[in-house]
């Protein structure tokens, strides 16, 4: 069963009179429990395909089913609360709010749920467990290394327990070490949590860690 | 309740600019208050005055007297109840505190610290027809029986701890109200008290004595600074005043009679248009902070245009976010709005117990300077309406922000 189905995507950006076509007539399906890597040059459309599977953007024309919602069908409220409780989704960088401690961080997305305070502390604190960041959980992004801000960033988008994963080049801004503990971990939420991935990356590294692997080329799947 | 330590933390994330802004926001709301409570008691204390009382003054200005002999031509007037003369003494203490021990060695220093209003009144008919007086009738009887007597206001009595049969010294800045031989020595024969609910404004930090004692001790030659005029029906305050003035139209001191509150408010008025001045500042003041709020709200919302776009990736509403820009914005205006009211209360307090400036003040019948609960609660609404429009556009940009805008943003 597909997880994600895109059928006959195009996205074409418009600036005055000038269009730009990013996807041109894209299909693609994610199976659920896959691991898909999204590869590519830049300008390609990668980020673009995964905005708009993780609901953060819509096509121009066709369909993006994800978890068995058509996302291009949604308006802007029912698009919010689509990804609060279908998506998780990972930067490149990190993207974590730095007033906040970790705990906070990752508590962020529980906020729009009905659960309690204690509720919502105790789901992070699992969250940040399954990352191996339970000793962290009081500290501040500034104080925290690249590697283990993206575990942060991750418990963050595993704490609604989502449907589907979205990475945008998880390991871009990481060193070598740092990059094989995350690719190690999306790996085991893969594995062991069943979580279905869809990784846009540039690094053949991480690739071969995915189950498939998809190669855009000016908007359009080559294989 | 659930975002209020998202809220603060962000607050304090830059906590000097956020510092500075709640201190503007802070400012704004004291003048208001302050300002708000100073009209406030002046209003009260013109609302405080009887229609039934006309003030008949000399028509070219207050500090010209109007003839002895105009008395009893008013009191023919129909309609006219009674009449009393009054001349505002500006006495003050000698330096050396109540002068009890030389009256004439420290006579040419006074205390203009302790000032508080004294007026030389016919008493009989002045007392007559103020009955937010309350004299006992054997004080009230005591005082009639002496010259050197006078009535004093329970909070003036409270303030130098006079008590019945003390004395003390007056000496006037106004030359004619001079005596050669120094100060003038008062008997404290009557204390009033006022009905707190009735007449809350009335001023009880004044003194009165017997205008005979001043016209005899000054040789005769003084005339009348106004005229109190109680008339019969307050409906007919118009056309008694036209009356009174049609009579003295063609003398050398033409009249000019008002009711008791417009006198006052002429009085104030010489001023300028206090309420235009004070109220323009407050306006001017209220939208240079909302320019300044807002300047720093959009600084704000700038400078996190990554995170809104992170909250609205995690399933934030776009109207979350505005909300959440909004509450920011309105708690700036909340803790701003607290900290001015208590400021102003405080200043105000301070004001009124300061030595030296609540004299000055008590003298122009300020002596209490209460934030009344309406001007707070205004304030405060102040406060919240400003906070809410100076992040209301921001929000609005952040409203209508796309995801993948705002996580472009470097």
């Amino acid at each position: 069963m597909a997880m994600v189905d895109v059928r006959n995507v195009t996205k074409v950006y418009r600036k005055d009179a000038e269009e730009l076509v990013v996807l041109n007539g894209l299909s693609l399906q994610v199976n659920e429990g896959d691991y898909a890597a999204l590869m590519g040059p830049s300008g390609s459309g990668k980020s673009t395909l995964l905005n708009l599977i993780a609901g953060i953007d819509k096509p121009t024309s066709g369909d993006v089913v994800v978890a068995g919602t058509n996302v291009a069908q949604l308006g802007e409220t029912q698009l919010a609360a689509f990804r609060s409780h279908n998506v998780g989704f990972i930067f490149q960088f990190y993207n974590l709010i730095p007033v906040l401690s970790a705990t906070e961080n990752v508590e962020l997305p529980l906020l729009l749920t009905h659960l309690s305070k204690a509720q919502r502390r105790e789901r992070a604190l699992t969250a940040l467990k399954v990352v191996g960041l339970a000793d962290r959980a009081s500290h501040y992004p500034r104080q925290l290394s690249g590697g283990q801000e993206q575990r942060v960033a991750i418990a963050r988008a595993i704490v609604t327990d989502p449907k589907v994963l979205v990475a945008d080049e998880p390991t871009g801004d990481l060193d070598a070490k740092s990059a094989t503990e995350i690719l190690d971990l999306l790996g085991t939420l893969n594995q062991d949590f069943k979580k279905t991935i869809v990784m846009v990356t540039h690094d053949p590294r991480a690739a071969e860690r995915a189950k498939t692997q998809h190669h855009l080329e000016k908007g359009v799947l080559k294989d | 309740m659930k975002y209020l330590p998202y809220l603060l933390k962000h607050l304090r994330r830059n906590w000097f600019r956020t510092t500075l802004t709640v201190l503007a926001m802070a400012m704004c709301i004291f003048l208001f208050c302050t300002l708000q409570s100073v009209l406030a008691q002046i209003n009260a204390l013109l609302d405080s005055t009887s229609a039934k009382r006309l003030v008949v003054r000399n028509s070219v200005s207050i500090v010209f007297d109007v003839p002895l002999a105009y008395g009893a031509r008013i009191q023919s007037v129909p309609g006219v109840e009674r009449v009393a003369i009054s001349n505002w003494f500006g006495g003050s203490l000698p330096a050396k505190k109540e002068g009890k021990s030389d009256p004439g060695s420290e006579s040419s220093t006074t205390d203009w610290s302790n000032f508080f209003n004294n007026l030389a009144v016919e008493m009989e008919p002045f007392l007559a027809m103020y009955p937010e007086y309350q004299v006992p009738p054997d004080q009230y009887r005591a005082l009639m029986a002496d010259q050197r007597g006078c009535v004093i206001g329970r909070k003036l009595a409270n303030k130098f701890g006079w008590k019945i049969g003390d004395t003390f010294f007056l000496e006037s800045f106004i030359p004619v109200h001079r005596k050669a031989d120094g100060p003038f020595e008062f008997v404290v024969r009557a204390i009033f008290d006022v009905d707190p609910v009735k007449y809350s404004a009335t001023d009880q930090n004044m003194m009165l004595f017997h205008q005979k004692y001043l016209y005899e001790a000054t040789g005769r030659t003084l005339q009348a600074g106004t005229y109190y005029v109680e008339i019969k029906n307050p409906d007919q305050a118009g056309q008694v005043s036209a009356a009174i003035d049609k009579l003295f139209e063609n003398s050398d001191a033409q009249t000019r009679t008002e009711t008791e509150k417009a006198f006052a408010a002429g009085f104030i008025a010489m001023a300028g248009n206090l309420a235009l001045l004070l109220n323009g500042i407050g306006v001017a003041v209220a939208f240079t902070i909302l320019l300044v709020v807002a300047n720093t709200m959009s600084i704000a919302v700038r400078e996190r245009r990554k995170e809104i776009g992170v909250l609205k990736t995690l399933g934030f509403t776009s109207g979350q976010v505005m909300g959440l820009v909004v509450a920011e914005s309105l708690l700036i205006g909340l803790i701003g709005g607290a900290l001015g009211i208590a400021g102003s209360r405080t200043i105000m307090f301070l004001l009124t117990h300061a030595p030296g400036l609540k004299d000055m003040l008590a003298g122009i019948g300020l002596s209490e300077l209460p934030l009344r609960p309406m001007v707070a609660a205004i304030g405060f609404g102040v406060a919240i309406v400003l906070g809410f429009a100076a992040g209301f556009v921001p929000a609005l940009s952040a409203y209508r922000a796309r995801i993948t805008d705002m996580l472009r943003t470097v």
